[in-house]
């Protein structure tokens, strides 16, 4: 019995540690929404999120277009699977979506994800 | 003399039960909650810059959106409806038939996601788009 309870606490801890190790550092935004959705997760992923104003950021830190295209430069050639995701809040003016946008088409990096939320 | 057999009660060195309680919800609330960050939207292939596609006109349609999020079609303003039902059409004739969505750079996003959304529903195959005016 006091092994079954070893095991129990030795999963707990290995399972609190995995979520902590897939933390993801999320922004405070307003969800675009839509009807029917589809997955779009990988192994592995690169969040790039806009705000309203247009600030953008990856992994929880501010990042300007060109500090930007170094980032999905180095994950891309590191990681060449990596899936990109666009999170944007609804009210965001595309043309600030569209600067991440032109910097995949010029990494000839042309699969992204633009990310939603299902509508309530 | 009679050997009365002892009732063996059965070991319990710990009082676990409740703590074994706690740990396996703990593990199944862990658990789920590594199954919240998942991504869900719509997966897109950018158009390509350096190879753009030749298209023939009657097997295109070209919507734009607007700065308020208006749908136009050749010009006239639509509803999402009669988009949809001009793009059935197109498709009817030409299955393989291209929608191009010219977006405005103020138009917000959620516009955008509106109709990449009905353009998904009516699985069309060929869907590009971009942004018009300004800087791309």
């Amino acid at each position: 019995m006091s092994s079954m309870s070893d095991i129990g606490f030795l999963l707990l801890i290995f399972i609190m540690l995995i979520s902590l190790i897939n933390q993801r550092h999320e922004v405070k935004i307003e969800y675009s929404e839509a009807k029917k959705l589809e997955q779009t997760q990988e192994t592995e992923n690169l969040e790039i999120w806009v705000e309203k104003n247009g600030r953008m950021s990856v992994n929880g830190s501010f990042v300007n277009e060109r500090e930007l295209e170094g980032i999905i430069a180095e994950t891309l050639s590191l990681k060449p699977g990596t899936r990109v995701h666009l999170i944007a809040d609804r009210a965001t003016p595309y043309k600030f979506v569209n600067g991440a946008v032109s910097i995949l088409q010029r990494l000839q990096h042309r699969v992204v994800s633009f990310v939603v939320e299902e509508e309530k | 003399m009679i050997r009365f057999l002892k009732k063996r009660l059965p070991d319990d060195p710990a009082n676990s039960g409740a703590l074994n309680d706690l740990s396996f919800i703990l593990i199944i609330f862990f658990i789920v909650i590594a199954g919240f960050n998942i991504n869900k939207g719509f997966l897109l292939n950018l158009p390509d810059r350096e190879k753009p596609r030749v298209v023939k006109t009657e097997e295109l349609i070209v919507a734009t959106l607007d700065e308020n999020g208006a749908l136009l079609l050749d010009g006239n303003p639509v509803s999402a409806e009669d988009l949809r039902r001009e793009t059935e059409a197109l498709q009817k004739e030409f299955p393989n038939c291209t929608f191009l969505l010219q977006i405005h750079p103020d138009a917000e996003y959620q516009s955008v996601i509106s109709v990449i959304h009905d353009i998904r529903t009516l699985k069309v195959e060929n869907f590009s788009f971009r942004m018009t005016g300004g800087a791309e």
